[in-house]
């Protein structure tokens, strides 16, 4: 009787109120990241893992994924899901070829988004006014943005290539880079100290070799979350997307912006397209190079729950593992399983100190198991290694699904009442 | 109090093993990341074997052979007649067959394959040619090994022949294949003769034992000509997944990996992605051996044409002409098991005169042992 008085009643604990503002939890991330990878170099002697080369390539590599995610982030956020963002990107790759043979890198931009963009009212026209399920429209575009290129590149470039797969290679972008900072960033990486060397390593791979598309698709990410979360006309968008019912009742035009969301959406997909056309390896377009990016794209959307920034983290950490196991091979990608190890173990006194004695007993299982396939192996096998980025996003939405939340309408058909 | 007591002291505890943790990493990683600041110098070059004084040419004999009453179905892989590559090789045979033989052309029929086509479109392709009386039939590319093994066995009286690949159990299937492994011994050569650093890299595009051929051979020939050489190696893709072989921007990536680290001649084997290995050796002022195809004169590549030392010729064009002649002589037996050294089947290009008349010599030595069987080239690494 007496123990039951004291026992209090429970009481669910109110919600916890944001202390810090949200960019400055991206750049607490972004420096945990890095010190992380920095301590994982220093210790295993793989310097590549924050070299100039690597970062260069993760950012060549991200930044189509990057631009399919953001498609796929306008689009859902007004309640459309895109999965013909594969199909709106093959398109752009089309556009930007055609143009950029004709008139220059900056035609095969606009070219790009213009093609993705007709790709994305298609899908706005299916889904939107006619009511077709989200899916089975997608999967037509992706459908049609295969076959259309076919069509359009056997009838355009094969008098000009002599290939029906392929058009002429086109005039790339000149890149910039910062020349004396750059300099200065290459001494300290030399220099191999730990974490300077680092931090000089991955920032002057950021900025040496830098294309204007580059430029712009990073100022792309804050101008979305801009556009989205900080204007009226985004947050009727969304409201679209969360209860277009509600939305409607108190007049916003759901049609007209789920419209202009999806049509956005494939502008964005389609410069996705050009920034593999334009990719200095590339400079053509060849039938099937998006290889999946576009479902990579949509991949990283939802790894990054929805928003302009963790989307950014998503298609880095596709890029930056992708380019790791091309550079380096399985060795490289085994030292980053000692960096998993490490973070296993932050995270393991992170939950202790919360004392969540469950999952910190989860994650020393795991780091353990980790630790022991890092001790026991020299290379991780070849097959795993091209699979890693695909493997880190399984394994961070196996630990975070439960924190993910799509748009409330997300996928469902609206019909004005 | 005590609880928070308690997780602390825990915490604590696992604070430190994590520091202790920390300090457990390997310390093999190191050796191999000075990259460029390690050998600056040139190969050692073992001694090559000599040139032998007369060159054998081509084995085929002169005599006019007459083929006007054949009906030739080619089917092609994806891309089909005008790829600049595998493809256009074999329609390049057809065309010289027709020229020497008296091949009508309306007696010809070439159809090409859809990327991601399934098995039932290529059985269709196969069948709708031999129904109609076409014989022999072509299958151009590996890919038609499966639907070629059905229709075979539904029209046991057509001849078939298929490029790169057999089919066991059929009779009538005559298997076109190439030892990719001693024209990639050759490319070796040259690799380790033109590099600056003796460090050179081979990519890959699918890790498929067809590409591992090429692998194989490159690496026993760069270490015959310069037993201490270094070898970066790297598929683009593992087997499965065949975009590795139409990505050039992962293509890029990877070679690029492999000359910072010191690499400076590449070998591609990666299809279309090699155009990403060209542009990558142009970048980082490289040198780089092509494949399939004389390169240096292809439009597609004619950006980077200047780093292309060599190709690695594959001679689809040979194979399928020999074939047809074969085929119109009703003498399938003498065509080669395989189609090497020996029968001009595998070969290097010398365009661009990045190949002098020394290293030509030397590249005859080794071509005239492997020729002879003195030396043995594995197809497996």
């Amino acid at each position: 009787m007496i123990t039951t008085m004291e026992e209090k009643p429970h009481i669910p604990a109110a919600p916890r109120k944001r202390k810090l503002p949200g960019w400055a939890i991206g750049v607490l991330w972004m420096s945990g990241a890095i010190v992380l990878l920095s301590v994982t170099s220093y210790q295993t002697g793989f310097l590549q893992l924050t070299s100039s080369g690597t970062t260069q390539t993760a950012v060549r590599l991200a930044l189509p994924i990057l631009l399919a995610g953001l498609g796929g982030l306008w689009s859902e956020r007004a309640g459309v899901v895109n999965i013909g963002l594969e199909g709106m990107m093959v398109m752009g790759t089309w556009g930007a070829a055609w143009a950029g043979y004709h008139w220059g890198p900056w035609a095969a931009l606009v070219a790009a988004v213009v093609f993705g963009a007709l790709g994305g009212l298609l899908h706005a026209i299916a889904t939107v006014s006619f009511g077709v399920n989200h899916i089975v429209s997608g999967v037509a575009i992706n459908l049609l943005g295969a076959g259309l290129t076919k069509y359009l590149s056997t009838l355009v470039f094969f008098p000009v290539s002599h290939n029906p797969r392929q058009s002429p290679p086109i005039q790339p972008f000149d890149t910039y880079s910062a020349a004396g900072f750059a300099d200065w960033l290459g001494e300290l990486e030399q220099g191999q100290r730990l974490i300077i060397s680092d931090v000089a390593g991955i920032l002057r791979g950021l900025v040496t070799g830098v294309s204007p598309l580059t430029m712009l698709t990073i100022l792309l990410v804050p101008l979305s979350y801009y556009l989205l979360w900080r204007t009226r006309f985004g947050l009727r968008l969304r409201s679209v997307g969360e209860n277009p019912h509600a939305a409607d009742s108190l007049g916003v035009k759901v049609y007209f912006h789920k419209y202009v969301a999806v049509i956005v959406s494939g502008g964005l997909a389609g410069l996705g397209g050009a920034a593999l056309v334009l990719n200095p390896g590339q400079l053509s377009y060849l039938e099937g190079q998006t290889g999946g990016r576009g479902f990579i794209g949509l991949a990283a959307m939802i790894f990054g729950n929805w928003r302009p920034g963790g989307l950014l983290g998503g298609a880095a950490l596709f890029g930056y593992a992708d380019g790791l196991q091309l550079r380096s091979g399985g060795e490289t990608v085994l030292a980053l399983v000692y960096g998993v190890v490490l973070l296993l173990g932050v995270i393991v006194v992170y939950q202790l100190i919360k004392r969540k004695w469950f999952s910190a007993a989860a994650a020393i299982v795991v780091a353990v198991l980790l630790y022991l396939l890092y001790i026991s192996l020299d290379e991780i096998p070849g097959e795993f290694v091209s699979y890693a980025p695909h493997m880190v996003t399984l394994a961070v939405l196996a630990v975070a699904s439960q924190r993910l939340r799509m748009p409330a309408a997300d996928g469902l058909v609206y019909r004005r009442g | 109090m005590r609880r928070r007591m308690r997780g602390v002291a825990v915490a604590a505890i696992a604070l430190t093993s994590v520091m202790t943790m920390a300090a457990c990493a390997k310390d093999s990683g190191g050796g191999s990341n000075n990259s460029n600041t390690g050998s600056g110098a040139a190969c050692e070059f073992a001694t090559p074997p000599t040139a032998p004084a007369t060159s054998n040419t081509s084995s085929a004999a002169g005599d006019k052979v007459d083929g006007s009453a054949l009906k030739v179905g080619l089917a092609y892989d994806i891309g089909g007649r005008g790829d600049a590559s595998f493809n256009d090789s074999a329609a390049a045979g057809l065309d010289k067959a027709l020229t020497d033989m008296g091949i009508k052309k309306e007696n010809t029929r070439e159809l090409s394959a859809a990327p991601n086509e399934d098995e039932a479109a290529k059985q269709t392709r196969l069948r709708q040619l031999a129904s109609e009386g076409f014989n022999p039939i072509i299958g151009v590319g590996f890919a038609y090994a499966e639907s070629m093994k059905l229709v075979a066995a539904e029209f046991p009286n057509v001849k078939f022949a298929l490029v790169d690949s057999a089919v066991e159990g059929a009779t009538n299937v005559t298997p076109l294949l190439f030892a990719e492994q001693e024209g990639s011994y050759l490319a070796g050569v040259i690799a380790a003769y033109q590099s600056k650093k003796c460090h050179v890299g081979f990519v890959g595009g699918v890790e498929i034992p067809l590409i591992q051929k090429f692998e194989a051979g490159y690496f026993q020939g760069a270490k015959a000509a310069a037993p201490k050489i270094q070898i970066e190696k790297k598929y683009i893709t593992p087997a499965g997944d065949f975009t590795g072989f139409q990505d050039a921007p992962k293509g890029q990536e990877a070679a690029k990996g492999q000359i910072d680290k010191g690499a400076d001649v590449i070998y591609q084997a990666a299809g279309a992605s090699g155009k990403g290995i060209f542009s990558a050796a142009k970048q980082g002022g490289v040198l780089a051996i092509g494949v399939d195809s004389d390169q240096y004169n292809q439009a597609t590549v004619a950006d980077t044409k200047d780093v292309i030392v060599s190709s690695m010729l594959k001679r689809v064009d040979v194979a399928v002409y020999d074939y047809i002649r074969a085929v119109a002589k009703n003498d399938l037996a003498s065509l080669p098991k395989v189609f090497d050294l020996k029968v001009n089947g595998v070969g290097y290009a010398t365009s661009g005169g990045k190949i002098d008349a020394k290293l030509q010599g030397i590249l005859e030595g080794y071509k005239a042992q492997i020729i002879e069987g003195k030396i043995k080239v594995a197809d497996k690494p």
